[in-house]
């Protein structure tokens, strides 16, 4: 199966859940922390991510709890959520690698222009 | 009621939009999440969050209309059928309704609702040319079939999930047109276009009832093809119904403003210059003009588009989706070929035979329905729960 690159709120997502179970709106808090604020999840799109890569075999539900009368549904990486985030990183760091060595060159070889 | 009273309860109304199953498994959670994101005092929810909320159900929902098909591809390729069809609808009428309204005035809410797109006091006229009775029935004829009214009914009841009511109101509808037209001396075979709704209208009534709606597990995921499948079916909607051709201004015919222009950069203007007459002549259509030639040609055009799409995206699901709406397309396209080919059938022998399929499809829904008499129920607890993960 040929794997495509995973869209930043389902990284970001797997991201937050490679720290440990955690529930909805902890995904949602977490996701915001990790992005430095710039992504803050709406519930819709958080349920329809977690629908997707729950069927995919990346992330299952882990236990629910019950905090002041709502139900709170914990959910954890699988292996294969696992191995799927760190294919990812690799990807990322690979292709971060190649643009900075690259830009490097650029600024070295523009550098006495500028 | 206090302010998170209320709020919880806009949040609830708000997540009837997922399907019910769904919902059994989630709400709860849902809406843990949506009050924890609350600002504390809110009082509804806001119009992002709403929209997002609307759209991740309408997402759902075909995904869970898309892994239903998975194991069993024919119970999941009917029950994708049996929401594309409505939609199919309510896009033809829309598009007839922008297309013809944009180019000749968008009339009465009267001539709306029995489907006179572009021909403004047509309801008023029916009755100075017509006696009352007979104006009064091809009115309800035209109401049932050319008016959107019926098709926006039948799209909301598939969304809200009420097969049951959706499959009894397919039925109804070409039943009650079959009974008044042919009552009234109607000459269904002249009209294509009616052909092609009542058998959809038939179809989606036997199709809701033999769709079994029990989930099959959470298996491989067919989003990516559904939205294909489903951009698909609304380009073929506007093709069939012409809706592009508003963006044409209507000109005289003129043989020397035809030819090509030596210049590209004027190929623009020559594109605006084309008269819809040329199109009509190039496709050798008489009096109906190109918007005729797009609705009853174009059928088999948005047929062959559909086609492709599912050939494309190659899913066993996709593909049985096509067979089933190509019924009707198919038929009324047979019809149409027929009426150009010879004059209509007298009266009674035309009337049979445009009548004979909707009957026949009918008749085979109300077999299923005598054969089941306990239809499969999507919410019914009586069915073991799809196994998660």
């Amino acid at each position: 199966m040929s794997e495509r690159p995973l869209h930043e709120p389902t990284f970001l997502m797997l991201t937050a859940l490679a720290k440990g179970p955690q529930h909805g709106y902890g995904i949602i808090t977490d996701v915001e922390h990790i992005s430095g604020g710039r992504v803050r999840l709406r519930a819709g799109t958080l349920y329809a991510a977690l629908d997707r890569v729950v069927a995919e075999g990346l992330v299952e539900a882990d236990r629910d709890e019950v905090v002041d009368g709502r139900l709170r549904r914990y959910y954890r990486l699988t292996q294969r959520g696992d191995d799927r985030l760190a294919a990812e990183v690799a990807r990322i760091q690979h292709n971060a690698a190649v643009a900075a060595g690259r830009l490097e060159v650029r600024r070295r070889a523009f550098g006495g222009l500028a | 009621m206090t302010a998170a009273g209320g709020l919880e309860k806009s949040y609830r109304r708000l997540l009837r939009w997922y399907p019910a199953l769904y919902r059994h498994r989630h709400e709860e959670e849902i809406l843990g999440v949506l009050m924890s994101a609350a600002r504390p005092g809110q009082r509804r929810p806001g119009a992002r969050e709403s929209a997002d909320l609307v759209w991740s159900a309408l997402k759902i929902r075909i995904r869970m209309a898309a892994r239903r098909a998975d194991s069993r591809p024919w119970a999941a390729a009917l029950a994708l059928t049996a929401m594309l069809l409505p939609l199919l609808m309510v896009l033809l009428k829309l598009t007839l309704f922008l297309d013809r309204g944009v180019q000749y005035g968008f009339g009465s809410p009267a001539d709306l609702l029995i489907g006179a797109y572009g021909e403004p006091g047509s309801f008023a006229r029916s009755f100075q040319l017509n006696s009352y009775s007979i104006a009064f029935t091809g009115n309800v004829t035209d109401a049932l079939t050319a008016g959107p009214v019926p098709a926006l009914a039948l799209a909301a009841f598939v969304c809200l999930g009420w097969r049951r009511a959706a499959a009894i109101f397919a039925a109804f509808v070409p039943l009650a047109f079959l009974a008044i037209s042919l009552t009234s001396g109607y000459t269904l075979v002249a009209a294509p276009r009616v052909d092609v709704t009542l058998y959809a209208y038939g179809l989606e009534a036997l199709v809701l009832l033999i769709a079994p709606s029990t989930p099959r597990g959470w298996h491989a995921l067919r989003w990516r093809p559904s939205a294909l499948l489903a951009a698909a079916t609304v380009a073929a909607a506007i093709g069939m119904n012409g809706g592009l051709r508003s963006l044409l201004p209507a000109r005289p015919v003129n043989p020397a403003a035809l030819r090509l222009p030596r210049d590209p950069r004027l190929f623009r203007d020559y594109l605006a210059r084309i008269p819809h007459g040329f199109i009509d002549r190039l496709f050798g259509i008489g009096a109906g003009g190109w918007g005729d030639w797009l609705l009853y040609q174009g059928t088999l055009v948005a047929v062959i588009i559909v086609a492709l799409t599912i050939m494309l995206v190659s899913s066993p699901v996709n593909r049985r989706v096509l067979y089933v709406p190509g019924i009707p397309f198919a038929l009324g396209a047979v019809i149409y070929l027929c009426s150009l080919t010879s004059p209509p059938l007298p009266g009674a022998a035309g009337n049979a035979l445009t009548a004979i399929p909707v009957l026949l499809i009918l008749l085979a829904a109300m077999a299923f329905v005598l054969a089941n008499s306990r239809p499969a129920d999507p919410d019914s607890p009586s069915h073991p729960a799809a196994p998660q993960g």
